[in-house]
């Protein structure tokens, strides 16, 4: 009887301790931008899709676990930062100047570190970035900013692109006038006209210019540094949990490969979850768009992040990073082969958008019929002009910029004439240039839609 | 020792009112950013956050192993988030907020019962006019350094981080000069302790001086 008695108070007592080692709670916090498109393989897609629930471990150590994941949406990634610091998210999504301060916050302190696990995508130019003006503005290149007032969201990458943009066009600081904004502010200025300029991130220049406020007259591809985004974790959650990173970076993977698949179905989800344009994210997410969706680490990556860093050392005084520490391959590297991929060789290859966008087709997005593509200028005018002749709704057009390869509005580009001939340009100045050189005139879209509309 | 004899003995007596004091600083340079962002932006908030201050800052002393990182980390962590969100673009950005940080809070407090005390000690003081408008200028700037550096106000613009400086941007202060002047806040903030700290040592130390040595001083004159 005795025995029976301690055996049962001995299993009693247990059994909250049994029902704790079962279901041990892993709680994964995710700190995301929903308005910052190059964030949206680690962020949106992968929240919207389920994804990480997809990946996550199942077995071993794993096998009781309850997994409590949350998302938080940030405007900007300095409070990630804060919120990652105070534990209270384990894993962030940022942009390249946001990556470093995360990174180098962390080593600042005694006992803390994040790490560097992984991209989202990129632009090997820099494009995403960009200056605008407003649309009716006499301005038409970044010379003619001398003496004017132009905002940014200062530690921001287009802040960063702005101070190279003005020193590589020996323009300095004295010359113009610098004022911090924020993206929302500053785009409401440029419709308001009561700014010269503003220079800003992903997607804030695309959605000036898809509403018609704004004119980009300088893209961040000029500066030629790498535009690029990326996944942070904290260094205690990564190593109590690794598989979960891995698992996340699956995620991240196959989020990519969902918007490769069908970027008018990922970018028409993508506005109902983001309440960004859908015709300004197919600007970044479709074929020859301004991402390159690549979660793969490359040495020009860590080479551009050097470069900002000390960009935010100058400005800033933000705190040493040790690089070394900070970035490592082995979780996407372990996702990768997990997931039966070739990491080596997505690592090895780069898209550059002057090569891989050209000859590609111009688009016209119709409201109805979805997008159809052109191989030839006056074939995609006349099909306009047919479309507009009907009345039907288009929701977007897409060329090319002659001097760049990137994608631009068809609308916002700049139209030269030479004999049958028409090229699109981003830059009044280039297009000027062309018409000269090949007796050619600078027009408008609507008058080159023109000479496609027969009359009557 | 005299003038720390009668700093203790002031606070002593008058410590509610020092504590008043530090209440009413507090609050009203919560008010006052609140204002001037009304002002600035011309428009009210749309949207108040109240966060478990007490629940994050354990969670942070849990997951934090050092103590000085600790301190730092709490003492970034809000209270309460009151700001206006736009709704013009995606599903909403923040255009700008104010952030009431207990931290700060309390540095504000202390910043208000030295200013009280330095007040309730220039009072009993007997000194001239001039030197009066002085003692009470030196207490202003103190004052001023402090309440600027714990300016807690923010928008989307500090994308690496938020710091001090961005609520006098907001305010339309230059960028030059408010990333010149982000690296001198704690120098600021230290600056303008040390000047009340002084002015509150030098009034204690005229007070504990012989009555005759102020004779023929034309005290409020």
């Amino acid at each position: 009887m005795k025995t029976f008695l301690k055996t049962t108070l001995t299993s009693t007592a247990l059994v909250p301790l049994a029902f704790a080692a079962w279901a041990e709670e892993i709680t994964i916090a995710i700190g995301h931008q929903s308005m910052c498109t190059d964030t949206y393989t680690a962020g949106i897609v992968v929240k919207e899709l389920g994804l990480l629930e997809k990946y996550l471990p199942t077995d071993g150590e794993y096998a009781d676990a309850e997994w409590n994941i949350t998302w938080s949406d940030y405007s900007s990634g300095g409070p990630i930062t804060n919120q990652m610091l105070a534990n209270k998210l384990n894993i962030g999504v940022m942009g390249d100047y946001p990556l470093i301060v995360n990174g180098a916050k962390f080593q600042e302190t005694d006992s803390l570190r994040s790490i560097y696990v992984a991209g989202t995508g990129y632009n090997l130019k820099g494009s995403g970035n960009a200056i605008v003006v407003p649309v009716e503005s006499d301005i038409y290149s970044i010379d003619q900013l001398r003496g004017k007032s132009v905002s940014t969201p200062v530690g921001s990458a287009a802040w960063g692109m702005l101070l190279k943009a003005m020193q590589d066009n020996d323009m300095p600081a004295g010359e113009y006038v610098l004022k911090n904004q924020s993206p929302a502010v500053g785009a409401a200025n440029i419709a308001a006209g009561k700014i010269d300029a503003h220079s800003d991130f992903c997607p804030w220049s695309e959605i000036m210019e898809f509403r018609g406020t704004g004119r980009k007259i300088y893209d961040g591809s000029e500066a030629g540094v790498p535009y690029l985004h990326g996944v942070v974790v904290r260094e205690d959650f990564a190593e109590e949990y690794p598989e979960v990173v891995e698992a996340f970076l699956k995620a991240v993977i196959e989020a990519g490969e969902w918007i490769r698949e069908d970027p008018m179905r990922a970018v028409t989800e993508m506005e109902t979850w983001t309440g960004v344009e859908k015709e300004v994210l197919y600007l970044y997410f479709s074929k020859g768009g301004h991402l390159t969706l690549d979660p793969t680490i490359k040495a020009e990556w860590v080479d551009a992040l050097k470069f900002d860093h000390g960009v935010l050392v100058r400005e800033k005084a933000i705190p040493p990073l040790d690089f070394d520490a900070w970035i490592t391959e082995d979780y996407i590297k372990a996702a990768y082969a997990d997931m039966g991929l070739d990491y080596e060789a997505d690592k090895a290859a780069t898209v550059d958008p002057k090569e891989a966008n050209a000859g590609l087709p111009a688009e016209i997005w119709h409201a109805r019929d979805g997008v159809s593509t052109y191989e030839t200028m006056p074939e995609f005018l006349a099909a306009v002009a047919a479309m507009q002749g009907t009345g039907a709704k288009l929701n977007a057009t897409y060329v090319y910029d002659s001097e760049t390869g990137l994608k631009l509005f068809g609308k916002t580009a700049f139209w030269v004439k030479a004999g049958e001939d028409y090229a699109t340009f981003l830059r009044k100045g280039e297009a000027e240039t062309y018409a000269a050189s090949h007796s050619g005139e600078v027009i408008t879209f609507d008058a080159a839609i023109a000479d496609f509309t027969s009359e009557g | 020792m005299a003038p720390l004899t009668i700093i203790a003995g002031e606070i002593r007596q008058r410590w509610r009112h020092l504590l008043l004091w530090g209440v009413l600083f507090a609050l009203l340079h919560q008010v006052a950013m609140f204002a001037a962002l009304l002002l600035r932006f011309r428009a009210w908030p749309n949207y108040v956050t109240f966060y478990d201050w007490p629940g994050n800052v354990l969670h942070i002393i849990r997951s934090t192993p050092s103590v000085r990182d600790m301190v730092g980390i709490i003492r970034e962590e809000w209270l309460i988030e009151i700001g206006r969100m736009n709704y013009d673009y995606g599903t909403g950005i923040s255009e700008w907020s104010l952030n009431i940080m207990p931290s700060r809070l309390l540095v504000l407090c202390l910043l208000g019962a030295m200013v009280g005390l330095a007040v309730s000690l220039l009072h009993r003081t007997a000194c001239a006019a001039p030197a009066r408008n002085s003692l009470r200028a030196t207490a202003g700037l103190g004052a001023f350094l402090v309440a600027l550096t714990n300016v807690t106000m923010s928008w989307v613009v500090c994308c690496a981080t938020p710091s001090w400086v961005v609520g006098l941007a907001m305010l339309g202060l230059g960028t030059s000069t408010s990333l010149a002047l982000e690296r001198s806040g704690p120098l600021l903030s230290v600056l303008g302790f040390g000047l009340l700290t002084a002015l509150i040592l030098y009034l204690a130390w005229r007070k504990s001086r012989p009555a005759q040595q102020s004779k023929g001083v034309p005290a409020h004159a």
